[in-house]
């Protein structure tokens, strides 16, 4: 077994933070615990240059930088914000923990093949995690109780072997263990400062005296006893939401903040073998708006075939944001997922190149998110008599990614309906024309025919109809019908069909 | 001597040299399914990976069914046919009948001209779709030069339709082709192409698979 903590030091800044583009001017921007007098909680680089420490008050951090964002910090967010990126953790390994406050730890040993060996895994648990917009420090050792110490304590070299593990662990401050308060006040007034110190300390008596938490501790970071941890489930629907650091006017404005949510999105899908089919994206718009009763503008997508990839994903995302219109600007983005369908993954390739697959949107979407859902038509032939109503347009979405939701009965014959064995055109006008006067002129010349059709009598569309193929004067061929629907024999004439 | 000419007729094969007399040989092409038209399209079929301009003298002489037995191996080929703007219903039981596999072929409708334009670029790029039909009135020079490089990138049988009463392009399409009845039959005028000039127009019987649909 190999552990790999993330640690997310900078947690309570980056629920904040990372909806911010890294474009934006840097602003000094802290979070602030509650209480009467507020202290900061975590600062970001720019508070920290002015000289804004963690643990100073407000007040006193205003005085230093005047201009300073000041955000009350969001306990709440951090909890989703680490539920989120242990489903995105899920990408990597099947076996990823919360380690709250502020890290995740995953069993990453059984991962290290599919994703070319540690050094590159690891390049790409800090990179994703920097592109979902968090900053990780990682730990890497056999025991999760470790990794979580090597990460709290910066040491970023992997410790693969056990029996090095109580070296290394040896001089790492006691700060770093998860401990009561009390009993580390206690230890330390004892001159105990390490965790080599305690472990060195006899364990009946130190059991004896602070209970049997911090000898547990001790022998799951070494590795003496089992660790069980509870696996994190990721949620069954995905529903993820950012608030914007300021309030965006346009959807170009928006696409940063989408684009991060569409990375939380395929790692959700990932984890859970999915393809996303339909999802909505939700802008709220600002506070004061929506009390006055204000919906949020809300734009649902379709895709043609279920899809995770990001690349994907976002680009079907952008082409229809720019059909959005904004009635005002929007302060909160949320995306949910609606329909998934089971997304199988790829196997590795045997050769080195197998693997490469283009990550093109497919066409299908493109076109729909642009023009429109209606835009697309699939053609299905329908039994009908009625010429204009034996066939049918669907939607291309619907019917090709939800097999198990056509309707059934009569009305589903996708495959084949019996054809009638008479001439067809491939051209059908959209409403039959009177030929009367062409016919007057120059006669045409029936070819093929009569086919007499005569249906619909019980939905008040009934015809009765003689179908014949005509040739024109100039060549053409034509489908025409006399209608008889009136009983009288010298019906009038009409164009229904080309024999393009 | 026989060795020399052979090294000749390699040195001759290759695709930067064309003769006049000859058609110049195409990279890839889509066999109609008519060995009369075939023998004078470049490459020995339609274009794959270029424009193909279809002036129709009138609708209803089997301009489409000309097009259908190339379709139906795109299909076969796994890619899609995108039919952009068609000026009718396409009727799904004759399509059916004549092989089109409807899951395979996409129809969009279109609200304007510049929608149907940019629809028409994205199907000849797209490497799923095999050929995208489209019917345009436009005559844009750089739309249509636009078009044509897209069919050569996407490798795609892109055939613009110039409904009865539309002029032609002068330019852009490689291939451009006049059809017209004649004694119940068609008339491919092959107006240009990659080659010599053709005299008369050639006669493609595509009658008698109409009469069983």
């Amino acid at each position: 077994m190999l552990w790999t903590c993330l640690l997310f030091p900078s947690l309570p800044l980056d629920v904040f933070a990372r909806a911010r583009s890294p474009d934006d001017a840097p602003r000094a921007f802290v979070v602030s615990g509650g209480g009467r007098y507020p202290r900061v909680v975590a600062a970001d680089a720019t508070a920290r240059a002015s000289g804004i420490r963690n643990g100073v008050l407000v007040s006193a951090a205003l005085a230093l930088v005047p201009e300073l964002v000041l955000r009350d910090r969001d306990a709440e967010a951090e909890r989703r914000a680490l539920a989120q990126l242990a489903t995105w953790a899920l990408t990597f390994t099947p076996m990823a923990c919360l380690a709250p406050p502020d890290a995740i730890v995953a069993e990453i040993g059984g991962s290290l093949r599919l994703f070319d060996g540690l050094p590159r895994l690891v390049a790409r648990l800090v990179g994703g995690a920097h592109a979902l917009g968090y900053t990780a420090r990682v730990g890497i050792a056999s025991t999760p109780g470790a990794a979580l110490l090597l990460a709290r304590a910066g040491h970023t070299q992997p410790v693969t072997d056990r029996a090095l593990l109580p070296a290394v662990l040896a001089p790492i401050p006691l700060v770093h263990f998860d401990l009561p308060g009390a009993v580390r006040a206690t230890l330390r007034e004892a001159g105990i400062t390490t965790i080599g110190q305690v472990a060195a300390l006899p364990r009946d008596g130190l059991a004896r005296r602070f209970g049997s938490a911090i000898v547990d501790g001790i022998d799951h970071a070494l590795g003496r006893a089992p660790d069980p941890r509870a696996c994190f489930v990721p949620p069954p629907h995905f529903a993820s939401r950012l608030e914007l650091p300021a309030p965006a006017h346009d959807a170009e404005a928006l696409s940063f903040g989408v684009q991060r949510l569409v990375q939380e999105l395929a790692g959700w899908l990932a984890a859970r073998g999915l393809g996303v089919v339909r999802l909505t994206l939700t802008l709220a718009h600002e506070r004061h708006l929506r009390q006055r009763g204000m919906p949020a503008t809300v734009a649902p997508f379709a895709f043609g075939a279920p899809a995770r990839a990001p690349a994907r994903l976002l680009g079907v995302l952008r082409e229809r944001l720019v059909r959005v219109t904004l009635p005002a600007s929007v302060e909160t983005i949320a995306l949910m997922s609606d329909e998934t369908a089971p997304l199988p993954g790829r196997n590795l390739g045997l050769l080195p190149g197998d693997d490469v697959v283009a990550m093109e949107i497919p066409l299908r979407d493109r076109l729909r998110a642009r023009l429109g859902d209606d835009a697309l038509l699939r053609l299905v032939p329908h039994a009908e008599h009625r010429p204009e109503l034996a066939l049918r347009t669907t939607g291309v979405g619907q019917a090709s990614s939800a097999p198990t939701k056509q309707p059934r009965g009569k009305g589903r014959a996708a495959s084949a309906p019996p054809l009638p064995d008479a001439p067809r055109p491939l051209w059908l006008l959209p409403e039959p024309q009177p030929l009367a006067h062409p016919l007057a002129t120059r006669p045409w010349v029936l070819r093929d025919g009569p086919e007499r059709i005569e249906s619909g009598w019980w939905d008040g569309n009934d015809v009765r109809r003689d179908y014949f193929v005509a040739a024109t004067p100039a060549g053409a061929t034509m489908w025409i019908y006399r209608d008889h629907r009136h009983g009288v024999d010298d019906g009038e004439w009409f164009l229904h069909g080309i024999f393009s | 001597m026989a060795a020399a000419s052979s090294a000749l007729a390699s040195l001759l094969e290759h695709p930067a040299i064309w003769r006049g007399g000859d058609v110049a040989p195409e990279p890839a092409a889509l066999p109609s399914g008519y060995a009369a038209l075939d023998a004078v399209l470049p490459g020995r079929g339609w274009p794959q990976g270029a424009l193909t301009e279809l002036l129709v003298e009138r609708e209803g002489i089997g301009e489409i069914r000309l097009t259908l037995p190339a379709l139906v191996q795109v299909q076969a080929q796994g890619r899609d046919v995108v039919w952009i703007a068609p000026p009718y219903r396409p009727y799904a039981p004759a399509l059916a009948a004549a092989g089109i596999d409807l899951a395979r072929l996409v129809v969009v409708a279109c609200r304007t001209p510049k929608d149907a334009l940019w629809a028409f670029e994205q199907a000849l790029r797209a490497p799923e779709c095999g050929a995208a039909f489209a019917w345009l009135p436009t005559h844009d020079e750089r739309a249509l030069r636009r078009l044509q490089v897209a069919a050569r990138e996407g490798r795609t049988w892109g055939a613009l339709w110039r409904r009865p009463g539309q002029r032609g392009s002068a330019i852009a399409a490689p291939l451009r082709l006049g059809l017209a009845p004649h004694d119940g039959r068609l008339a491919v005028h092959v107006l240009k192409r990659r080659g010599a000039e053709l005299p008369g127009p050639v006669l493609v019987d595509v009658g008698k698979r109409a009469a069983h649909y």
